[in-house]
């Protein structure tokens, strides 16, 4: 379980997170959503250790982040993690040098999936195509955790279902999963949980399923009742 | 520790394909200023020759040969080279790190999740620009014999005073490079080690504060020197109160002081403070 | 399989209502094997925990069965399987009752009318085949 406690970070003078949070589940898609700009990415960041908070806590099945924990919990990011000039397959092998989890089947298989030559250089892809690869990287480590950054953002409908059907898959199962998106409305029925944040804050909390069987409403009702009310 | 080589190695092999380019450049230039400064050498003799009516043995008599290897080390072929790659290396001391977060990739995020210490980027950034420095230097005693024997062969014997190769190594443009004994050799290198470090940890404060962290990094450099350079004021303060050696051995322990301050500090800053 | 689910309604009460409705056309017959729970959350590209929660409801509701490490299978029991059935069209008819009480039409001419919608739309349908 990653757990996210009552974190505050503040940015010059503007207070970016104001006492932020939440809990993800392994086995579970949990899904942060709020318009740009409210510190959803800086969330994802704060939990890889990759920007300082002021205060609060965060936790990684119950311990603090250490280096051994990035065999456990990995970050795909909105822009690709290698170097430009890099082909896919040798950023494989930097993957499968540094990561003991690296699974270099389960990096082939999903190269075929998205129908990707590993000869290609990184520099050369389209924008769809280097969400991926930048989604495959993560994708082949055999982590519990994935952190996304808004999978679905600037690529075209096919990558983006593609990267959709990812969610269904063995690949993302019995692992836990955090996105965050401005736009629910392509994985509404993938998710498990949802957190709305607005102005560094967690507005609503609440499990997709039982918010429809008990209120009937869907994730947007929701939305438009917390945003708007 | 193998995480460390591999980085080490990864490091490098960004950097080489620019080094190489950089090394060819030394090669073609200091080869082209040996040739170029020995005709040069020789013209000037003949114009000495033609000026003054001399015969050859009266100009041989007169003393008018020169040390044209020494003229040639002091040539802009060679003080340019040698400042054209300290630039460089200076440059990419700031460009190894920044690099990393300005691009149209994040490859720092990667670099900072790796299921390793990140003093180890740290240390393996630093061993590569050490590297590509012995690089440089050994480059250097590579191209000298060549150089020499290159100008003795165009220029002939009678016509110049040779000096040798081992004085060549003295000359002012190299001079500070070839350090002669083993505590010259640990103060220069452990001088530019500390240097770069130093840097490191200034270029980390920028990148955990930003703005902020300009000011810091500032703070930190100039304080940092000053610890370095005390014992030498220490010695004028005291008017020559201690033996140069003693000296010598301060500066050492301040020297020692700084890097393991430098990377006290880069770890905390990476650990607690770096922001992407 | 090409099935949309609304928003608002739990995504394995609407998993559960496919497979009802599969068995009521006789797609699925009595102890024919199924996908697996992963299968069926790629198939129709959900979250395999919500077909995990459909597959534990039907097993409660008899409408499944799992025997050891085997696939699911539907039920071999005939009652329960005209049971989904009979509850499809007492739901369909109550639904269909309830807006044209609303409307106030008299029954007769409401049956007549259903008799000819539906003669059309069959014939629809068969030419589309």
């Amino acid at each position: 379980m990653i757990e996210v406690k009552n974190v505050k970070k503040k940015y010059g003078r503007k207070q970016i997170l104001k006492g932020i949070s939440f809990t993800a589940n392994k086995g579970e898609i949990t899904c942060l959503i709020g318009i740009n700009g409210v510190g959803k990415t800086t969330i994802m960041k704060a939990i890889m250790a990759l920007t300082p908070i002021n205060s609060g806590e965060i936790l990684i099945d119950g311990g603090k982040i250490r280096k051994e924990s990035f065999e456990k919990i990995t970050f795909i990011p909105d822009t690709i993690t290698m170097p430009q000039q890099m082909k896919i397959s040798e950023a494989f092998q930097f993957m499968a040098d540094f990561y003991k989890s690296w699974n270099p089947q389960r990096a082939q298989e999903l190269l075929q999936f998205f129908k990707l030559d590993e000869n290609d250089r990184i520099a050369n892809l389209s924008k769809g195509n280097t969400a991926k690869v930048n989604m495959l990287l993560g994708l082949a480590l055999d982590v519990d955790y994935l952190l996304m950054d808004e999978p679905f953002s600037g690529i075209d409908i096919f990558s983006r279902e593609q990267i959709a059907e990812v969610f269904t898959s063995h690949l993302i199962e019995d692992r836990g999963v955090i996105i965050t998106t401005h736009e629910i409305n392509d994985i509404e029925h993938l998710i498990d949980k949802v957190v709305l944040i607005d102005e560094g804050a967690v507005l609503r909390e609440f499990n997709v399923e039982e918010v429809r069987e008990n209120e009937g409403k869907s994730v947007v009702d929701v939305m438009r009742e917390v945003y708007r009310g | 520790m193998k995480n460390y080589l591999k980085l080490v190695h990864f490091e490098v092999n960004r950097f080489f394909k620019m080094y190489l380019i950089v090394v060819g450049l030394v090669i073609v230039s200091q080869l082209i200023g040996a040739v170029v400064e020995s005709k040069e050498y020789l013209k000037n003799i003949k114009r000495t020759l033609l000026r003054e009516q001399y015969s050859f043995s009266e100009y041989l008599q007169e003393g008018y040969q020169a040390e044209p290897f020494s003229q040639f080390l002091n040539s802009g072929w060679v003080i340019l080279s040698v400042f054209m790659c300290v630039v460089i290396l200076m440059l990419y001391v700031f460009f190894i790190w920044y690099r990393e977060w300005f691009a149209k990739n994040t490859f720092i995020y990667r670099l900072l999740t790796l299921p390793t210490s990140r003093l180890t980027i740290y240390f393996a950034k630093l061993t590569a620009i050490m590297l590509l420095v012995f690089g440089f230097i050994a480059l250097q005693i590579i191209l000298l014999p060549i150089e020499h024997q290159l100008v003795y062969w165009i220029i002939p014997a009678d016509y110049r005073i040779d000096i040798l190769l081992t004085e060549a190594f003295n000359f002012v443009s190299l001079g500070g490079l070839y350090p002669s004994t083993f505590i010259e050799f640990i103060l220069l290198y452990g001088i530019g080690l500390m240097f770069v470090a130093v840097l490191f940890t200034a270029i980390l404060f920028e990148r955990s504060y930003r703005l902020k962290g300009i000011f810091f990094a500032i703070v930190y450099s100039v304080l940092s020197c000053v610890v370095f350079i005390s014992p030498v004021v220490l010695h004028f303060v005291s008017e020559g109160y201690f033996y140069p050696l003693e000296i010598l051995s301060l500066l050492l322990v301040t020297g020692a002081i700084v890097l393991g301050c430098a990377i006290w500090l880069a770890t905390y800053l990476l650990k607690y403070k770096i922001t992407v | 399989m090409d099935v949309k689910f609304n928003n608002r309604d739990p995504v394995y009460v609407q998993v559960i209502r496919h497979f009802k409705e599969q068995i009521a056309k006789g797609y699925y017959v009595a102890g024919q094997e199924i996908p697996s729970r992963r299968e069926l959350a790629n198939q129709l590209k959900i979250n395999p925990n919500t077909a995990q929660r459909a597959y534990k409801e039907m097993e409660e509701q008899q409408l499944i069965y799992t025997e050891g490490n085997l696939p699911s299978c539907i039920t071999k029991d005939e009652k329960v399987l005209k049971n989904v059935r009979e509850e499809l069209i007492i739901e369909a008819v109550d639904l269909f009752v309830g807006s044209i009480q609303s409307i106030n039409v008299p029954l007769s001419e409401v049956l007549e009318l259903v008799k000819k919608t539906h003669d059309a739309k069959s014939g629809e349908t068969e030419e589309s085949k």
